[in-house]
């Protein structure tokens, strides 16, 4: 444990020395969170208006909520391992006693909490500026449900991220297309750009049973209330077989892998 | 344990795609891929007993780093058995790791954007050493390389020289029982390549690792190794000590005079080869069994003020093995 308290302290002291790509993140963080609440405020400037059944209070908060959503699950280095495996930096870690996964998650954890850090600050501002309804859920059971499911986001995205790098073993080269692809599913199907359940419900149904929207609509949803104590608990068991799923692949993928790993470059 | 390392039939194969050249050859590589086998080591066996210093040499591709990673658990092994401190590298065991380093001269594993000491610090929590253990290796390592003031700088900013010293601390912080160095002395200047030559020799000798080197750099290997291991396209050509390869290979050795004055050089001539003439100096490269009678003579009919018999350079002698100028008979073990 102690080593990867290390790791984690190394990985903070890396992100500051990159302050300006990080600030410069922030930045482009927070005009999105403005360009798409001015868009949602257009769209909602009849106050009594109802779009697929949100109204202008609780798609807000959607927008709020999904800023913080993407500071924890979204924030990874974990996209860097497909060009660790392709320069062969990942000789560095398969040399020394150190779990490769566990070491990348922890690199994750530090990246995730100077984001968290910073997200809270600025929609802390962003609150204060544009002064949108804000949701608070009350319910304590619902609430740790909530925590649940974004640890299974957080658990998911990992393994997902994990796996596309994977694809760097076998085509050092191509190691990048994957993850791009990864990205545009995660971002249409997790909910990052409007809220999943505005879909018609046949597909919605279809979309429950992939990895995606347990990133972060589903999380979000439990934090609005607008999933029930049954449903939520449903949500939170697929969640967790597809963690299992994932994590089970994940370990053929790397061990086939490392049997072809050519160490290149070093 | 009789033996640190164990190579039985090793063997290794890769699977490359060959690219044609320009546009067009990438677009049909894309579309028709031509897979070709390259065979990187072809049945290698050796072994090496605890404590020794072992040479590596071949030319570029011979199959060198490919076996250093395989010793080490980075590649998987195509056939053949492979054992290093009882353990097979290939599973990577957390024991075995401990207590192996692998060096390589053209990459590093520091933290590029930070001083070296926060790699140190890192390492010293991944081999779980002992604080005190960490700072009197720590301090030893500094003193004998002397790096003291470039622990705190981002490794980005020093010199290849500076860098190659801070990486073989870090490399040797956990005090490796193996030590597999690739390369140590790439692009290092004269004096840096001393300091570090000297450092293995004294490392070697007092925690009495087992170090396998490879290097181009002929005097590492004349410097450290008393075995050599020649190897050329995967295969041994040679295991042995360097003086059975200068024996074996160099047929010729070097005579090498000092005239007092200027004399008839075609006389000269009809004793051996001349190398190279550039008055006062003489080379002459003459049989081996009749230097003695050649030297004789020499001393006899020249006006001499100096005469030293020597080994031909062992670059050549290697240059000749790989050539196949002399192909050995038989690979002694």
């Amino acid at each position: 444990m102690k080593k990867y308290l290390s790791v984690f302290k190394i990985s903070f002291q890396q992100e500051f020395v990159y302050r300006l790509n990080f600030i410069m993140w922030r930045v482009r963080n927070v005009l999105q969170i403005f360009l798409i609440f001015f868009l949602w405020d257009t769209i909602f400037s009849d106050p009594g208006r109802v779009v697929f059944g949100y109204d202008r209070a609780k798609i807000l908060t959607y927008i709020f909520g999904l800023a913080i959503m993407k500071a924890i699950v979204t924030s990874s280095r974990t996209i860097d391992v497909a060009g660790e495996i392709s320069d062969g930096k990942l000789s560095n870690y398969l040399l020394k006693p150190v779990n490769y996964f566990k070491y990348w998650f922890t690199r994750d954890v530090a990246s995730k909490s100077l984001n968290l850090i910073f997200a809270v600050f600025e929609v802390t501002i962003l609150y204060f500026i544009l002064k949108p309804p804000f949701f608070f859920q009350p319910n304590p059971l619902l609430l740790v449900l909530f925590l649940t499911s974004l640890l299974s986001g957080v658990l998911l995205y990992f393994f997902l991220l994990f796996i596309f790098d994977m694809f760097a073993m076998w085509y050092p080269e191509q190691g990048w297309g994957p993850i791009f692809f990864l990205f545009i599913f995660v971002e249409f199907l997790g909910g990052g750009l409007f809220p999943l359940d505005i879909l018609p419900a046949a597909i919605q149904k279809g979309l429950y049973l992939t990895p995606f929207p347990y990133l972060y609509f589903i999380p979000l949803q439990i934090y609005l209330g607008k999933l029930g104590i049954i449903e939520s608990l449903w949500a939170t068991l697929v969640a967790g077989v597809w963690i299992l799923v994932l994590g089970f692949t994940l370990k053929k993928l790397w061990q086939a892998g490392l049997a072809v790993y050519k160490s290149e470059g070093r | 344990m009789d033996r640190a390392i164990i190579v039985d039939h090793l063997v290794k194969n890769f699977e490359v795609v060959e690219r044609k050249e320009g546009l067009l050859g990438a677009i049909s590589s894309v579309i028709s891929p031509k897979k070709k086998i390259v065979h990187a080591l072809q049945d290698l066996s050796f072994s090496i007993q605890p404590g020794e210093l072992v040479g590596f040499i071949g030319p570029n591709g011979a199959g060198k780093t490919t076996t250093l990673k395989i010793l080490s658990g980075l590649l998987y092994p195509t056939s053949g058995f492979t054992q290093v401190l009882e353990f097979d590298p290939w599973e990577r065991r957390n024991e075995f790791l401990k207590q192996i380093s692998l060096v390589m001269g053209q990459k590093n594993q520091l933290w590029w954007d930070l001083p070296a000491i926060e790699t140190f610090e890192l390492n010293r929590a991944i081999y779980e050493i002992p604080k005190r253990e960490y700072n009197e290796s720590l301090k030893e390592l500094v003193g004998l390389l002397d790096v003291e003031k470039f622990l705190h700088i981002q490794v980005r900013r020093l010199s290849l020289g500076q860098r190659m010293r801070l990486e073989l601390i870090a490399a040797l912080l956990h005090k490796p029982k193996i030590l597999f160095l690739d390369e140590p002395t790439i692009g290092l200047d004269l004096i840096a390549q001393k300091t570090l030559r000297e450092f293995i020799y004294d490392y070697n000798k007092k925690y009495q690792a087992t170090i396998l080197l490879t290097s181009h750099n002929m005097d590492d290997v004349v410097d450290l190794a008393r075995r050599v291991i020649v190897i050329d396209e995967g295969r041994i050509l040679f295991d042995g000590v360097l003086e059975e390869l200068v024996s074996r290979y160099a047929k010729e050795k070097i005579i090498k005079v000092y005239l007092s004055k200027e004399d008839d050089i075609k006389r000269i001539e009809t004793i051996g080869k001349v190398k190279r003439l550039a008055f006062p100096q003489v080379i002459l490269s003459v049989p081996r069994s009749t230097v003695a009678i050649a030297a004789a003579e020499l001393l006899q009919n020249f006006p001499i003020e100096d005469l030293t018999i020597e080994e031909p350079p062992i670059e050549e002698i290697i240059r000749k093995v790989f050539k196949g100028e002399t192909r050995p008979k038989n690979v002694s073990k």
